[in-house]
């Protein structure tokens, strides 16, 4: 009905394998890409830059975990620290007066350089005994942080990053970095998407599925993991550098904690493993619901003239929040990309799957 | 215009799926206090007691007619010590036309400075945040009012200095802490010092979250320090004394940072901790004039923000030195530049304060255009099994030393 599919046929592999099979789809994305591009104009500023803005940040990040931890299979509990790799080689570039095109560039191979040297010691490991090595890597980089004042800027540890600016314009204002940020996740995305239609991705899958039986097939599964690694640490080193330079405005090592690992985990794995749509919805669940929470319950108090104390009322939200992630993954599984997936394909045969019955 | 805001907003909802966006633009005569603080995570050992401090010194203010004639509100809300959520409280409280605002921790007093000082909003960072804060030429906009944790070690050095007659030659100190920013940031200035005053330093890092001490306490057994100053929180002192109490080490010689309250005292045992030391800047117990006048009119009113028995905590006592000295600030800006305050004039309010201490309930303070930390004096106080007993006058110790490295510190931020 909505995804109409009368008329759509392929008669070559380059038509089958197009981005979008079903029109409707592609109408969706260009809906969503104007919105994103309005964004600026139809948004006040305070949800474009404290929500919308760290949220796309996140979602290109959750797309690089998505990446090693959906498409190869691999368990990454060490993501936090890959991206602070970035964000801090970034700043630092910067800081030494390298432009922010080639600074950013600068963070996300250094990520890559260590990311991949880490999996290079990691990946003769595998499940479990992978993802517990990664945590390894998130502890000794978060001992290197609180040790090492010369990375981490001196008091408090808190490194402050220049004005980001790019071509050699300076950018500051809210709209500015918003568009940085949409951009850098529009990047992602199209590389993400792509992904799925290359040899590079179906290796990906197959190490995924079984590493022996792609070993098999030809498909050298410690090259492609290492090639998961790499890119994916790319991905995290440059949304680090984009989330200090036009969010926190400097860099701190609790903004790469452990706890921070487990919540990108934890969007990838509410968002649906492999599932670009479900990035976007994972990143939207873990960061923004506690916030939203929040202030439904304070409202809800309001109107009903309850009188909780403040400290009932910030827990009160928290024990909600945990219940929808486990109400959400117990209604599908498979995460939240994969229930609209559900729905469209309900609907792409319906009203005439009724006749059937 | 008018039509173009709402349809702003009503896309907003739409896309944010909230609808509580009517911004509260009736109550201007107020003046509004933004309290980002941490109340489900780390910090809510503290938290508490302070947001409670801060709402009854505004319920016993407004009593007596608030600031000027305009009433005191306090907003709080939840960030969970988590940066993200602590800038969306800022930017949120920031439109609804609240400019002094307060984090209570470190990570996101961080996170939002460089806003606050974009926007020339004011932060209060007493005791959380960066040292170098306090230099006012610099960190125009942020009040730590109080004791920075380098002033806090010098004058801890100063107190040690007096107990062994003036000569620290061959006296040993140890310095037990917890191995990340917080616990590592007095070191310098203790090296600084050991070399001054001739003492030997003995550093005891304890892993993180602290539970874990024994391997710290049997090097002090065999190293034997006469003092042990512990940059610990909450639980970790609780662990710390029972340590102590297993390698021999008299709780007596123990001197605490502020961060240790009721609570850590009664898991010690009010008895067993008879002795331990607690470096402070607020007054402890509750013979004091303020804590006397809020149980009398607010609490006796039934009007108290919570529990009565919680101002039974030091916490309690350095909620209100924090309020007591920005409702202060905000008396001089309205008597000052009248009303409605503006960050310009609470920041000018701030920086009049002069040798101000709300009826002996903190270290006197003069905050000056170049001191933020209004001068940085603390005092040991010792347990006495029943309340705190101060053992010296209020000081400030070695203030060149501290002063260098705030300089030091602080020439290296600029405003981006």
């Amino acid at each position: 009905m909505f995804y109409g599919l009368s008329g759509v046929r392929h008669n070559s592999y380059v038509s089958d394998s197009k981005l979008f099979p079903v029109p409707a789809d592609r109408n969706a994305v260009v809906f969503f890409l104007l919105l994103g591009l309005a964004a600026p104009y139809l948004v006040s500023s305070l949800y474009l830059n404290s929500y919308i803005l760290p949220w796309l940040i996140w979602t290109a990040a959750v797309l690089g975990l998505n990446l090693v931890t959906g498409w190869a299979g691999q368990l990454h509990l060490g993501y936090a620290a890959v991206m602070a790799v970035g964000a801090y080689s970034a700043v630092h570039a910067a800081k030494f007066g390298i432009p922010w095109e080639f600074a950013l560039l600068i963070g996300g191979l250094a990520s890559s350089v260590i990311g991949s040297l880490f999996a290079f010691a990691a990946l003769r490991t595998k499940g479990l005994y992978l993802a517990l090595t990664t945590l390894a890597m998130q502890f000794v980089m978060d001992w290197v942080l609180t040790h090492s004042p010369t990375i981490a800027g001196g008091s408090h540890a808190s490194l402050q990053s220049p004005t980001f600016a790019l071509l050699g314009q300076d950018i500051t204002s809210d709209a500015g970095l918003y568009y940085v940020a949409f951009g850098w996740c529009v990047l992602v995305t199209i590389f993400m998407l792509n992904l799925r239609r290359t040899g590079l991705g179906r290796a990906l899958v197959a190490v995924r599925e079984k590493d022996f039986a792609a070993a098999i097939l030809g498909v050298n599964s410690f090259y492609y993991k290492l090639v998961a690694f790499a890119a994916s640490s790319f991905i995290a080193g440059v949304s680090g550098a984009i989330l200090v330079s036009t969010f926190y405005f400097l860099a701190a090592p609790e903004q790469f904690a452990v706890n921070v690992s487990i919540q990108v985990l934890a969007m990838v794995i509410v968002g649906g493993l492999g599932s670009i749509l479900g990035s976007y919805l994972g990143a939207a669940l873990i960061l923004l619901m506690p916030g939203v929470v929040n202030q439904l319950f304070s409202l809800g108090a309001n109107l009903l003239g309850l009188d909780l104390g403040i400290e009932t009322l910030a827990h009160i939200p928290n024990a909600a929040y945990g219940a929808l992630i486990v109400i959400f993954l117990m209604v599908e599984p498979l995460g939240l990309g994969k229930l609209y997936a559900n729905v469209r394909d309900y609907l792409m045969v319906w009203p005439f799957d009724q006749l059937k019955k | 215009m008018k039509t173009k805001t709402y349809v702003k907003r009503l896309a907003a909802a739409a896309v944010m799926g909230l609808t509580s966006l009517s911004a509260a633009n009736a109550a201007e005569d107020k003046i509004k206090f933004g309290l980002c603080y941490d109340l489900s995570k780390s910090y809510t050992f503290v938290t508490p007691q302070i947001t409670q401090a801060a709402q009854d010194l505004a319920t016993l203010t407004n009593m007596k007619g608030g600031i000027g004639g305009h009433e005191i509100e306090i907003i709080v809300e939840d960030h969970g010590n988590e940066p993200q959520r602590g800038i969306e409280c800022y930017e949120k409280l920031k439109r609804e036309g609240v400019f002094v605002f307060d984090t209570l921790s470190t990570p996101v007093s961080v996170a939002v400075l460089p806003r606050i000082m974009k926007d020339k909003n004011i932060l209060i960072q007493s005791l959380v945040g960066r040292g170098d804060a306090a230099d006012g030429s610099v960190f125009s906009q942020i009040f730590p009012v109080g004791p920075t944790y380098w002033g806090q070690a010098a004058n801890d050095i100063a107190y040690i200095k007096e107990q062994s007659g003036g000569d620290m030659k061959g006296v040993k100190v140890g310095f037990a802490y917890l191995d990340y920013p917080f616990g590592q940031e007095p070191i310098e200035i203790l090296k600084t010092l050991a070399e001054k005053e001739g003492f030997e330093l003995l550093l005891y890092p304890v892993p993180l979250p602290g539970s874990d001490q024994a391997s710290v306490w049997t090097k002090v057994r065999r190293d034997k320090p006469d003092y042990v100053v512990a940059w610990l929180l909450a639980g970790g002192h609780v662990v710390a004394a029972k340590e102590m109490k297993r390698n021999g080490f008299p709780i007596s010689n123990y001197i605490s940072v502020n961060w240790l309250n009721e609570v850590d005292i009664a898991n010690i045992g009010a008895e067993a901790a008879i002795g331990l030391k607690r470096g402070t800047n607020v007054a402890g117990g509750q013979d004091l004039p303020i804590i006397q006048e809020i149980l009398a009119d607010v609490y006796g009113a039934g009007k108290g923000a919570g529990p009565v028995e919680k101002i039974n905590d030091v916490y309690y006592n350095t909620g209100l030195a924090i309020y007591s000295a920005a409702f202060e600030a905000a008396r001089l800006a309205v008597e000052q530049n009248g009303f409605p305050v503006t960050p310009d004039s609470m920041k000018a309010g701030y920086e009049s304060i002069v040798d101000f201490d709300a009826n002996g309930l903190f270290a006197p303070i003069t905050v000056t255009a170049d001191d933020h930390g209004g001068g940085g004096k603390t005092r040991i106080e010792m347990w006495d099994g029943k309340t705190w007993v101060p053992q010296q006058d209020w000081t400030a110790a070695y203030t060149d030393v501290i002063w260098d490295v705030v300089k030091e510190s602080s020439s290296k931020f600029t405003v981006e």
